[in-house]
């Protein structure tokens, strides 16, 4: 059996979605392109949505020499997520572009497709930007339970559904960036650097 | 506990299924049974719904009695009723859920700005409207169950709980009759309203 009844004892640390893309142009280059996206339903500052986009990782610049931006519609979510998790995630905190990149507002986010279909896609506005995210060719459902030690984090449980996609794109103003996703191993899964990640809760260990 | 990282079953759905349970006599059967859906990944893709049984004993359909269904998904909420809610203890055998009426929405609002004092979701077709509120949202608690203790008997189930300790469901305004009571709940005593988010119910290898 894979699970045993259980009610976990620790404390959750937030929950909800997020997906995200690492891209790349030369396969054995550094990444072109970093994305998280965040649809938080519960978390002890409140619910609220998240994107962190990074155009150049490498450079140590926003908006507007470039689109590295963290975008919210709640900041004390924003600040919560920074540094309670992005920061604990070494290709994304210990970015160059992380420090330097432009805090906006988000204004409207809106999902089309179906994670069971042929594509799904996150449209965010505010700030001046359109930030499309698309994913593709789309994998089949997976339901993760990853004690700590197989979390890119490593201090918490993550429960998560999975779906990998084989093809992702972000545009931004309707200007595709430049990069593919790569392969990558979790939990002895050959996978994708684009996946979503629904029903995604993070999970203190237990006491 | 040895734990299994990849679930091996296939993913049935996933999403956010809150619940109200009302009594108007404490020690009667509920007078009340409701759930609300916001699926975001299914075999009949996404969406919206709520089953309300304010009837749930009675085989009459909305307006004679307040047993409907409300959904901008028709085929996702039927396959949800009959594999899922229809197997749920608090739904078996109640007459209620083949006699309600459906409704398909126009508008869906969810309000969760004001956790953990309240959290609502509203839906609307055309005239009719339904909103489910819930009260005093305590701590989320993370849970995982296999088929021996999942609700349909068949499934393993991943899920963050929030005990509500007040709830109501108001049909244009009217609020049906009804308080939620305690229960047991995997050895905890908690309020028959609840938060049920980032749910997935697999069905097991």
């Amino acid at each position: 059996m894979p699970i045993k009844p259980n009610v976990r004892p620790g404390a959750v640390d937030w929950t909800g979605e997020n997906p995200g893309m690492l891209l790349k142009t030369d396969p054995e280059g550094d990444w072109s392109v970093l994305m998280l996206f965040f649809r938080i339903v519960w978390s002890p500052v409140g619910p609220g949505n998240i994107l962190l986009l990074y155009e150049n990782p490498m450079t140590a610049a926003g908006m507007p020499d470039c689109c590295n931006v963290i975008m919210t519609d709640n900041d004390a979510l924003r600040d919560y997520i920074k540094s309670g998790f992005i920061e604990k995630l070494a290709t994304f905190g210990g970015a160059p572009a992380y420090a330097a990149a432009s805090h906006l507002p988000i204004d409207n986010v809106v999902s089309a497709g179906d994670p069971c279909g042929d594509f799904y896609s996150e449209t965010v506005t505010g700030g001046g930007l359109e930030i499309k995210l698309v994913w593709e060719s789309l994998g089949k459902p997976t339901a993760l339970e990853l004690p700590p030690e197989l979390t890119a984090a490593g201090e918490r449980i993550m429960y998560s559904l999975l779906v990998n996609a084989k093809s992702a794109f972000v545009e931004v103003n309707g200007r595709r960036l430049a990069g593919k996703p790569v392969t990558r191993n979790q939990a002895g899964l050959s996978l994708s650097t684009a996946f979503l990640y629904f029903s995604e809760t993070w999970i203190y260990p237990d006491a | 506990m040895q734990r299994t990282p990849v679930n091996p079953g296939t993913v049935e759905w996933s999403g956010e299924n809150p619940g109200i349970y009302l009594k108007a006599d404490p020690q009667a059967d509920y007078s009340v049974v409701a759930l609300f859906f916001r699926i975001v990944l299914s075999p009949h893709g996404r969406g919206v719904g709520a089953v309300i049984l304010g009837a749930p004993d009675s085989a009459s359909g909305y307006p004679d009695a307040p047993n409907l269904c409300l959904t901008d998904n028709r085929p996702m909420m039927e396959y949800l009723i009959e594999n899922f809610a229809s197997k749920f203890p608090t739904f078996v055998g109640k007459a209620g859920v083949s006699a309600m009426s459906w409704f398909d929405v126009t508008d869906s609002q969810q309000d969760n700005r004001n956790m953990p004092q309240t959290y609502s979701e509203t839906l609307t077709a055309g005239d009719l409207q339904v909103q489910m509120t819930w009260k005093d949202l305590q701590p989320p608690m993370a849970i995982e169950v296999g088929p021996d203790a999942s609700a349909t008997k068949q499934h393993d189930m991943y899920a963050v709980f929030l005990e509500a300790r007040d709830a109501h469901i108001t049909i244009n305004g009217m609020a049906l009759p009804g308080q939620v009571v305690d229960r047991q709940f995997f050895g905890r005593t908690m309020s028959t309203a609840f938060l049920a988010l980032s749910e997935t119910w697999v069905n097991p290898a």
